[in-house]
């Protein structure tokens, strides 16, 4: 599914540049559930920014469901984020006046999908997670963990490659935690590859293998958790 | 899986980003709210201004239009007594013949009335009193000032001849003396003697050199014997007659005409000065022309600054809500909208609030307009340019006060208008 090898990233800060990702090699298989761990500053935000499409890489190549991402511009990105990629973010980043449906809808809206067909595909992703009756409620309206069940609806609306989680359960309590995380397994045991970046390590470890993340550079005591 | 090349990425049709810009106006009432507020009370300005603009020059050219634009008047010359300056029309200085002349001779003179004026004298009916101007004329007065009676009838040939004492009202005096009862066949007193109310003239409005609604007319042959103590009409002293033309250029060949008419019987060879004065119409008109070509001028700078004032409103919210919106923006980015989509949806958001503002604001300043014409007795007129262009500019300054906004909202990057808060 995905393909790196010898990612790097400089960023530039006044006369120096910055190298943030030193050349990262990683794949991860079709249907994988992976936990990307590492502390803040060692690149891990950096590395899911190109995962995710949001940002390029300086050098190196990436390929993800057999694209080669590398020389596409940022349409093309636009639209890579749109059909391929379905995000989940620490802090939801949802529409506030919008509803539910409507946040839900959106990512069908820069994909061309007419009217009648995004109503219909966002209530059923909506009951899929649980909030078949909390389509027309404003994300205020809504607890944390209905607002990020919210949002993985809207990450799994284009049936995505992969879902890419940013610390999904950092403003969350242990409990909705819990439920978000189960929300992530159960789509993991539907196919649906997801790679979920976190320094909790209870979290990391409901993942199939751990991708550890230091200095700019993948370690190589990364591991699987099943057999 | 095939990647679309970059001139073909989805972008949403118009009628989506239009649904869009519409949620999204909806959904922040107050920020909208307020970005129309510029442009109601802009355009709105615009129309107001311009329409009362336009009704005072209206009104002005159609008080002149009633005053006549092709008459002359002529008065008896100011004369000096010990270098003290009289006033004009204080002099005998013209005759009842001098206007019988000038009408028999002027061959550009339509019609010539002479009149004797006399002015703040009390005219009394039952318990009711007012001052006001007596004029004594002949029949032709009507014909030259072109005001004819509402009610009853100017006096005739025969009470003229007869010198009998007869009164045609202005229509300001009929108001101060009679209230609800028909004025035609009663008596009023000016200076102790009876007069019997033969018609009322018709309203013309003050302006000119004296308010015609508020004079009372009698006959000359009557004025002459009981105000003035002259008994028959040749030979008196007039205050000055007024001339007709048929057609408004002919105005400044009578005036020559009477001049050297006037100077002739007069005796009067230059350098010596003119015993007598002569008011062109024209000459009147084109001073308030100017005035009112000053005054249009001022109008529409006034018009001009508070649309400014309202474009520099919509480009500064636009402004404040792509900082505001940073982090939907990031949002959008991150679903798949491109820098066109988020580019487009900020400029229809900006058009659409202009143009339905710029449409309340036609409507607020018709509103408002309508009032002024009737709070200031003035035409109504609204011309269809002033609201094309109000509409035509409130959308172009919103095109223009969206387009740099709208710009670097779609330059964001997704990862920094994500992190903003």
């Amino acid at each position: 599914m995905i393909q790196m090898q010898r990612i790097t990233k400089n960023y530039r800060l006044g006369e120096l540049d910055v190298p943030v990702l030193k050349g990262i090699d990683l794949s991860i298989a079709p249907g994988e559930y992976v936990a990307i761990m590492g502390m803040s500053g060692s690149g891990k935000s950096t590395l899911m920014n190109i995962i995710g499409c949001l940002d390029r890489a300086t050098s190196g190549n990436y390929t993800l469901n057999g694209v080669d991402l590398t020389t596409l511009d940022d349409d093309q990105l636009a639209y890579i984020r749109n059909q391929q990629i379905g995000f989940v973010f620490q802090q939801f980043n949802l529409l506030t006046r919008s509803t539910a449906l409507e946040n839900v809808m959106l990512p069908m809206v820069y994909g061309g999908l007419p009217l009648a067909q995004r109503r219909d595909r966002a209530t059923e992703v909506l009951f899929k997670v649980g909030l078949g009756d909390r389509l027309l409620n404003r994300p205020s309206q809504l607890s944390g963990g209905q607002q990020q069940r919210v949002a993985i609806a809207r990450a799994l609306v284009n049936d995505p490659a992969l879902i890419l989680a940013d610390e999904p359960t950092g403003a969350l309590d242990q409990k909705t935690s819990q439920e978000v995380m189960g929300l992530l397994a159960e789509l993991s045991q539907q196919g649906i590859t997801i790679a979920i970046v976190t320094h909790e390590p209870d979290i990391a470890h409901q993942a199939q293998r751990i991708i550890y993340v230091q200095d700019g550079l993948v370690l190589n005591r990364s591991h699987n958790l099943v057999s | 899986m095939s990647i679309p090349s970059s001139n073909h990425a989805y972008s949403p049709s118009m009628i989506e980003v239009f649904g869009m810009a519409i949620d999204s106006l909806r959904s922040n009432r107050l920020r909208t709210g307020l970005t129309m507020l510029g442009m109601i009370i802009g355009i709105g300005a615009v129309i107001t201004v311009t329409s009362v603009g336009r009704g005072a020059q209206k009104s002005v050219e159609q008080q002149i239009e009633s005053l006549g634009s092709n008459v002359l008047t002529v008065m008896a010359g100011a004369s000096s007594r010990g270098g003290i300056s009289q006033g004009t029309g204080s002099a005998s200085t013209l005759t009842w013949e001098d206007a019988k002349v000038v009408a028999e001779q002027v061959t550009m003179a339509d019609a010539v009335s002479a009149y004797l004026q006399k002015v703040n004298t009390q005219v009394v009916y039952d318990s009711k009193n007012t001052t006001t101007t007596i004029i004594g004329t002949d029949l032709n007065y009507s014909k030259v000032k072109n005001i004819y009676p509402q009610q009853g009838q100017f006096f005739t040939q025969d009470e003229l001849d007869a010198a009998l004492s007869v009164a045609v009202l202005g229509s300001k005096v009929r108001d101060q003396l009679f209230s609800q009862e028909n004025a035609i066949g009663l008596d009023i007193r000016i200076q102790g003697k009876r007069y019997r109310v033969v018609g009322v003239m018709e309203s013309k409005g003050a302006g000119g050199i004296q308010d015609q609604d508020d004079s009372v007319y009698i006959p000359l042959s009557t004025m002459s014997a009981e105000l003035v103590g002259n008994n028959a009409l040749s030979g008196i002293a007039i205050t000055g007659f007024v001339l007709s033309t048929q057609a408004t250029d002919q105005l400044d060949a009578a005036q020559f005409q009477v001049s050297n008419l006037l100077r002739l019987r007069h005796d009067i060879y230059p350098p010596q000065a003119d015993d007598f004065n002569i008011i062109n119409q024209v000459n009147l008109i084109s001073t308030l022309g100017t005035i009112i070509s000053l005054f249009t001028v001022m109008v529409t700078a006034i018009a001009g600054i508070s649309l400014v004032v309202g474009g520099i409103g919509i480009a500064n919210i636009m402004l404040v809500s792509v900082v505001e919106r940073t982090r939907e923006i990031g949002i959008r980015k991150a679903l798949g909208a491109t820098r066109s989509a988020i580019l487009s949806q900020f400029l229809v958001e900006a058009v659409v609030v202009s143009a339905i503002g710029g449409g309340i604001g036609v409507v607020f300043g018709i509103g408002v307009s309508v009032g002024a014409s009737l709070a200031l007795s003035i035409p109504l007129v609204i011309s269809a340019d002033s609201i094309v262009a109000g509409l035509a500019l409130s959308v172009g300054i919103g095109v223009l006060a969206g387009v740099i906004p709208a710009q670097s909202a779609a330059k964001l990057d997704p990862i920094v208008a994500l992190r903003s808060e």
